[in-house]
């Protein structure tokens, strides 16, 4: 009896739908049976589940950060400018990921300790950030390091940073077997967080935050520390994009990850998470994110231009939302018509 | 008093005659009456579009597509002018093509009951490739004089748009205040089920906020491109965060029927004339979106304290008076 339910749920839906999608497309173009080539594509689209799979844990809260893009160009600046003043690459990578977290508790420290709206908040966040990001080598020039190079690093805001170092470049190159590094260490980030929200007291609250915060207040959820947690999450897994990002454009840019914004969001909300809260899974949004990646990836194959992939996915949205939205009104309207006649039998 | 530190209008006016002092004091030549009209001149695009949005947010909804719409629009413009359209035409096919983008959402969000942030911002990736399916990636430019000239038109050193918007903005202020049609904005947005309750038609109320924001941007359209004279396939990129900064500065309300249409036009001025000022005070116009992010952050921050502060005082004031003979 029991498994049934697991044939009936979304992730089923969309794991399936997933499976279809690539016989279909395997069948258009026989590239897509081959494994390997299917694991390296993954390599286009990581960025997006980098910062989909933890924007789920704030989604589920009822909140919604879209800063995360700036927060990919502002990791990767970062890096890019502590490599260049001589510091290891690695550890320039572990200054980026910190600057991901604080990004992050900037944003959950205003959406818990005031009743604005998320979306305004992250909104200041996204320009401040993206700001901060373009700006940020001219500042260090100001602030009196002018030892790089005559023009000073404000030549790197149009430019990037590249010649990072091989080792570096390695991480996005690299592959165990033939899965690479990234989708390997997505894989990694979604069991971690799937973890922490299916089986940790924190991922429970996170629900109840969304589902109906006052009851959480009165039933003595440590709200604020909980939804700053949540932003945090959100902000290192968008600093973890602009990382991979740098690594695989072989360069550090603050402009990183701009466009990133709809198939982030997308995928979120495909996996199953309600945009007002107390749903959503991370399986779900796994495997909506690589839906919309490998689709992106067969439509390139098939020439279809990039404008037209936009239309695509903009309507995908819109009518998955919309088929899940009416299938859920005539399932009220259902139980509203039994409820009618089971009282006028009596 | 009270009234005037609870309006957000008066905050940020506040805060925009202060910059302007800055800046005046900092570089005597912001003073000029042309640098004035010249910010007037460079937020046309941010106020009509901010405009559009108000309706949307004051229904408790909101749309990130207006950008895209506008640029969609400024397309259909630029596209039907080098086909030989007369200007009217022209104009008019582009504010029907913006009516129509907004529609679209507007369906999608009353009757298939999607999301708003969700199909506006299906609809933004829509547009977005739209705009670039029909003109094939490439700029549109040779646009004919026509176009061009609404902007060097003007009255008593003003230019025409100016004039234009302000009338815009002047009966959008009056409409949403004495005209019982527009006042179902207000009513829906404060509190949807209430309104439903009274009789007024709820789902058709949203429906023309999305569709009056689609028809706003178009106008914002007709405008960048007579001032600009081309259209690029990044026109009015990004102008929805704005619209939407734009509108939370003025103190409309994303939790729904609050806000004026001079709040949200405040609102746009201020998010342009902050660009403008930097550039006058000598910092580089890579910082704008920094300062624009944290002005945001600080008035909202400001507005939340005043807001609690105020509450908190009304509590006490109850209690007392309750305590005192329970009047």
């Amino acid at each position: 009896m029991k498994w049934t339910r697991y044939l009936r749920s979304w992730e089923f839906a969309l794991f399936a739908l997933l499976l279809l999608e690539l016989g279909v497309l395997g069948l258009v173009n026989p590239v897509f049976f081959n494994l390997e080539n299917l694991l390296y594509s993954t390599l286009d689209f990581t960025h997006i589940l980098f910062a989909a799979l933890p924007l789920t844990l704030v989604i589920i809260t009822a909140g919604i950060d879209i800063s995360g893009v700036s927060v990919m160009g502002l990791a990767s600046i970062t890096l890019g400018l502590v490599w260049v003043a001589g510091v290891n690459v690695f550890a320039a990578l572990a200054v980026a990921l910190l600057v991901g977290v604080l990004a992050g508790a900037f944003n959950g420290f205003f959406v818990s300790r005031t009743d604005v709206n998320p979306l305004v908040i992250t909104l200041g966040t996204l320009f401040m950030f993206a700001g901060l990001a373009q700006g940020m080598p001219a500042l260090l020039d100001k602030l009196g390091f002018k030892a790089y190079g005559s023009a000073g690093l404000a030549a790197y805001q149009y430019e990037g940073i590249t010649g990072l170092p091989d080792a570096f470049i390695a991480l996005t190159e690299g592959s165990l077997g033939i899965v690479p590094y990234p989708f390997l260490a997505v894989l990694f980030f979604a069991l971690v967080l799937s973890l922490l929200l299916h089986k940790t007291r924190f991922g429970r609250y996170l629900y109840l935050i969304g589902v109906n915060p006052k009851a959480a207040v009165y039933s003595g959820v440590p709200i604020r520390r909980v939804l700053v947690w949540a932003y945090v999450f959100s902000g290192f897994g968008a600093a973890l994009a602009g990382v991979m990002l740098t690594s695989y454009f072989t360069s550090a840019r603050a402009d990183l990850g701009g466009d990133a914004l709809l198939p982030i969001i997308t995928a979120v909300v495909l996996g199953g998470a309600d945009i007002l809260g107390g749903s959503g899974t991370i399986l779900g949004t796994l495997l909506a994110g690589m839906i919309l990646g490998f689709l992106r990836q067969g439509l390139l194959a098939l020439g279809v231009t990039n404008d037209l992939i936009q239309v695509v996915v903009g309507s995908l949205l819109i009518l998955a939302m919309a088929t899940k939205q009416l299938l859920h009104v005539y399932g009220e309207y259902r139980l509203k018509r039994k409820a009618l006649s089971s009282r006028d039998g009596r | 008093m009270k009234h005037l530190v609870r309006s957000r209008e008066a905050l940020v006016t506040l805060l925009l005659v202060l910059l302007v002092v800055v800046t005046g004091l900092f570089n005597p030549n912001f003073f000029k009456a042309a640098s004035i009209v010249e910010i007037f001149n460079a937020s046309l695009t941010l106020v009509l579009i901010a405009l559009g949005e108000m309706f949307v947010i004051l229904t408790r909804g909101i749309d990130v597509s207006v950008g895209a719409t506008a640029g969609l629009a400024a397309v259909v413009l630029g596209t039907t002018l080098n086909l030989g359209w007369p200007v009217g035409t022209a104009v008019l096919a582009a504010v029907l093509a913006g009516t129509l983008a907004g529609a679209l959402n507007a369906f999608g969000v009353t009757f298939l009951r999607v999301p708003p942030i969700i199909m506006t911002l299906g609809t933004l990736g829509i547009y977005r490739g739209l705009m670039r399916i029909i003109t094939g990636g490439s700029w549109i430019e040779n646009l004919p004089q026509s176009i061009k000239e609404p902007n060097l038109w003007g009255f008593l050193g003003v230019p025409f748009f100016v004039w234009a918007t302000l009338a815009l903005l002047a009966l959008t202020a009056f409409v949403t205040l004495r005209v019982r049609l527009a006042r179902y904005f207000y009513a829906v947005g404060d509190n949807e089920t209430g309104a439903y309750l009274l009789g007024l038609p709820v789902r058709w109320t949203q429906f023309a906020a999305y569709t009056l924001a689609g028809t706003f941007a178009a106008f914002a359209a007709v405008v960048f491109t007579s001032q600009i004279g081309f259209v690029s396939m990044n026109a009015a990129d990004g102008f929805e965060l704005k619209a939407i900064a734009a509108n939370v500065l003025g103190g409309v309300s994303l939790t729904g029927g609050v806000g004026t249409p001079v709040g949200a036009a405040i609102g746009a001025l201020f998010l342009t004339a902050v660009h403008s000022m930097l550039i006058f005070l000598g910092v580089p116009g890579i910082w704008d979106n920094a300062f624009a992010g944290i002005i945001l952050l600080v008035v909202v921050y400001v507005d939340y304290r005043v807001r609690s502060a105020l509450e908190l005082q009304r509590r006490q004031a109850r209690i007392r008076g309750d305590a005192g003979g329970g009047a």
